[in-house]
């Protein structure tokens, strides 16, 4: 019995190849490392990713324009704007779809986005922007302002660190509230490895794309590691179970393996759904959150293959070295 | 079976009413839906306000609710956020820039007396006469034709004023507005009947230069110096954008997660979907008792759950699957499934439930906006995957026996061929299991 009840569900064999999920797991996570440190060493701000106004404090002011912007006419905006006495501004030329003509009928396709240093209770700045880009664009429209205090950047940014290790924290105790604590600490450390595969994969976008990170991105993060843990659990969860009917018919690398392709169709469908959800949002849906968005569809796709691949593989390995520890000890 | 219909009357009951909720009560949207302006002031200490006091704060926020108002923009609000902090919202703002101007201002009006006793060329002393004693400011014009701040004192005011005028003839007054010197005429005879006027020295004031001195000198000074420490503007049209945009992303990620169910899970997917359906409208009536004011980053919160309410089902659609495969019976297979997946599914929504509340106590506005539609929508989905999901089930197929397995996307080859857990009879018990 037991023979046909472990095998007929085995596609995938975890157990067996865990050395190739381990290292794939490294081949993911590393760039991203290297390019974290990269960036720590090289940035100004000594951040591991490209960090927006949210911690950093600045203004963003942005105008939408009708025809395109090429490079030439962003240096003489630059010029012109540092003539009216604003400080180090930054341009960028931002592509829209048309969906902002369509609902307003403007044919915007251009945003034009200043970023300055933050200036409290500060008029005429605002104004001297205004004026410049209007005069070289009669068609420009304010879309949006930004605005952030230093100070209240850094309390942003420590908020968001305490956030995180708080959110650890709640699901370690959780997990080994209703699991034990090598399957709730094996948990956290693939939690880890997909909040580090996030954050990597946006320092590479940062170095290559100049794509900065925001408060918003966090939140991301977080959501991620929240539902990546629901992956991870669904498996254990199932782990579990097999455990108290099987444990005496099947060895535990049998029960891994079982559970693992028990829960497969499972793990895969609900990303998918979600993932779907996910694509909707980032092809349809507003500008202001589309790198939220792509933040966690690269988190809930690395999130599915460690629930899968990296977590029940660590889980088994780790019983083997506590057996073998066991023995010798005996 | 009575109970399993009175509970289907029940959801249908609570359907209706949830959807007239949603036709009754108007939707709150965020400023980055409708556009406004939202800035979050600080109050300032300085050489003499060592700490800000509660106190301090209420009259702060009287006053900074007083300029907002006097900005002639409905639906404003001015709340505290924290200790020191202030966040005023305005929506459909036609000016951002003033209304930025109007809130940072201390707005402090003194009238000083000169050092030398003249003219005031080695400096001012304060008289104790400031913006506190003034009852009413008006804008005007002098003879000469100028713009001009005529000021009505109170009673107090008018006798302090009276006292200094008779005091200071031939002397200077000098008035000063945020300890800008504004103008110093010279005083030429007593003023007893409470009036002054503020004339912009030989220049003379603009007109909006006057008239933004009188919005503030009625509003009141700020108790305590406040300044900007956040601020962010959305154009009209980017909210209107943003909502059409969302609107269709929404609609479309329902759409694909349905057709998806519908395909992959057959028969119980069409079930699946009619809850998600049901999920949506309690969702969005949950919304607008509460309220929650939505933005985007709600928005995005909402269709992200919808991906995740379809979870539980998929929990529980697999594991029917599988007990259907191992030969049960369909009611004993379909009850198997809902218990079965019942840990799992209450496990993993906790953990999203704790990340969620961790945001929402120390995230920003839009971050809390965020995990609060995600709790809504996790706990809602929890009842509607669970309970609506089984109720219809057993209501559909009842006690009968699995006459087409392509309904549950099986096939009749798979039947009997599957894993099967060994229940203790307790369990078999709990699971109503009845081989």
């Amino acid at each position: 019995m037991s023979e046909t009840v472990l095998h007929q569900h085995k596609w995938i064999d975890v157990v067996k190849y865990r050395w190739v999920w381990f290292g794939l797991s490294l081949l993911l996570v590393v760039p991203g490392v290297v390019a974290m440190i990269y960036s720590m060493v090289t940035y100004p701000t000594h951040f591991p990713v490209k960090v927006g106004i949210d911690f950093t404090g600045g203004t963003i002011t942005q105008y939408s324009v009708t025809k395109d912007v090429p490079n030439s006419e962003i240096e003489t905006l630059r010029t012109k704007l540092i003539k009216e006495g604003i400080e180090n501004p930054v341009i960028q030329v931002l592509k829209t779809n048309n969906a902002i003509s369509k609902a307003e009928k403007l044919n915007a396709t251009t945003v034009i986005s200043v970023k300055t240093a933050f200036k409290s209770n500060d008029k005429t700045s605002e104004q001297k922007i205004a004026n410049v880009i209007k005069a070289d664009y009669p068609s420009a429209e304010l879309v949006q302002v930004s605005s952030i205090g230093p100070s209240l950047g850094k309390e942003l940014f420590t908020n968001s660190l305490y956030a995180l290790g708080l959110a650890f924290l709640g699901i370690v105790v959780y997990l080994s509230f209703r699991f034990q604590l090598d399957y709730a600490v094996i948990a956290l450390v693939s939690l880890a490895h997909d909040a580090l595969f996030v954050l990597g994969f946006f320092s590479i976008l940062g170095i290559f794309f100049d794509v900065h990170i925001d408060a918003l991105f966090i939140t991301a993060v977080l959501t991620v590691i929240g539902f990546s843990n629901h992956d991870t659990i669904v498996v254990f969860d199932r782990i579990r179970e097999n455990c108290r009917f099987l444990a005496k018919k099947a060895s535990f690398p049998e029960i891994v393996n079982a559970s693992v392709n028990q829960t497969l169709a499972r793990s895969i469908n609900t990303s998918l759904t979600t993932l779907i959800t996910l694509c909707a949002l980032y092809i349809f849906g507003g500008e202001t959150t589309k790198e939220f968005v792509l933040a966690m569809i690269v988190g809930i796709a690395i999130g599915t293959y460690s629930s899968i691949f990296f977590a029940s593989t660590l889980l088994d390995w780790w019983r083997e070295r506590q057996e073998k520890a066991k023995g010798a000890a005996a | 079976m009575n109970n399993k219909k009175l509970m289907f009357w029940m959801i249908i009951a609570l359907v209706i009413a949830a959807a007239f909720v949603i036709i009754k009560k108007p939707t709150k949207l965020g400023l980055d839906l409708v556009g406004g302006s939202r800035i979050v002031l600080e109050a300032q200490t300085t050489e003499t306000i060592a700490k800000i006091t509660p106190d301090m704060m209420s009259s702060l926020q009287f006053a900074i609710e007083n300029r907002v108002n006097a900005l002639g923009v409905a639906e404003t609000v001015v709340q505290q956020n924290g200790e020191k902090r202030l966040l005023v919202e305005i929506p459909n703002i036609s000016d951002p820039a003033k209304a930025k101007e109007f809130l940072g201002e201390t707005a402090e009006l003194e009238f000083k007396k000169p050092l030398d006793g003249k003219y005031g060329t080695t400096g001012w002393a304060p008289t104790g006469l400031t913006g506190k004693d003034v009852k009413k400011a008006l804008i005007s014009t002098n003879p000469g034709g100028q713009w001009v701040v005529s000021l009505e004192f109170n009673d107090k005011g008018t006798k302090k004023f009276g006292e200094l005028t008779s005091k200071m003839v031939g002397q200077s007054m000098a008035i000063f507005f945020n300890g800008e010197m504004q103008s110093a005429p010279t005083i030429q005879e007593p003023i007893l009947g409470g009036h002054a006027q503020i004339s912009g020295g030989d220049t003379g004031f603009a007109y909006e230069e006057a008239k933004k001195m009188v919005d503030l000198l009625n509003a009141g000074a700020l108790p305590v110096p406040a300044k900007i420490i956040e601020e962010s503007l959305v154009g009209p049209t980017l909210g209107a954008d943003s909502i059409a945009k969302s609107k269709t992303a929404g609609m479309i990620g329902i759409g694909l997660v349905m057709l998806f169910m519908l395909l992959y899970y057959r028969l119980p997917g069409a079930i699946a979907d009619v809850a998600l359906l049901i999920y949506s409208v309690l969702v969005f009536a949950v919304f607008k008792i509460v309220p929650v004011t939505l933005t985007l980053a709600g928005i995005a919160g909402f269709i992200l759950s919808i991906g995740m309410a379809v979870d539980a089902n998929i929990l529980i659609f697999e594991r029917t699957k599988e007990e259907l495969k191992a030969g049960r019976t369909l009611f004993t297979a379909i009850n198997a499934g809902f218990d079965r997946a019942f840990t799992s599914i209450f496990d993993s929504n906790m953990t999203t439930i704790i990340t969620c509340v961790i945001l929402y106590f120390l995230g920003t506005s839009i971050i809390k906006g965020f995990a609060l539609t995600l709790i809504i929508g996790v706990l809602i989905s929890m009842f509607t995957a669970i309970t609506v999901t089984k109720n219809f089930m057993h209501l559909l197929f009842g006690a009968g026996q699995l006459k087409h397995p392509g309904w549950f996307g099986i096939k009749e080859s798979e039947i009997g061929k599957a894993y099967e857990a060994k229940e203790t009879k307790k369990e078999k018990a709990k699971f109503g299991i009845l081989d």
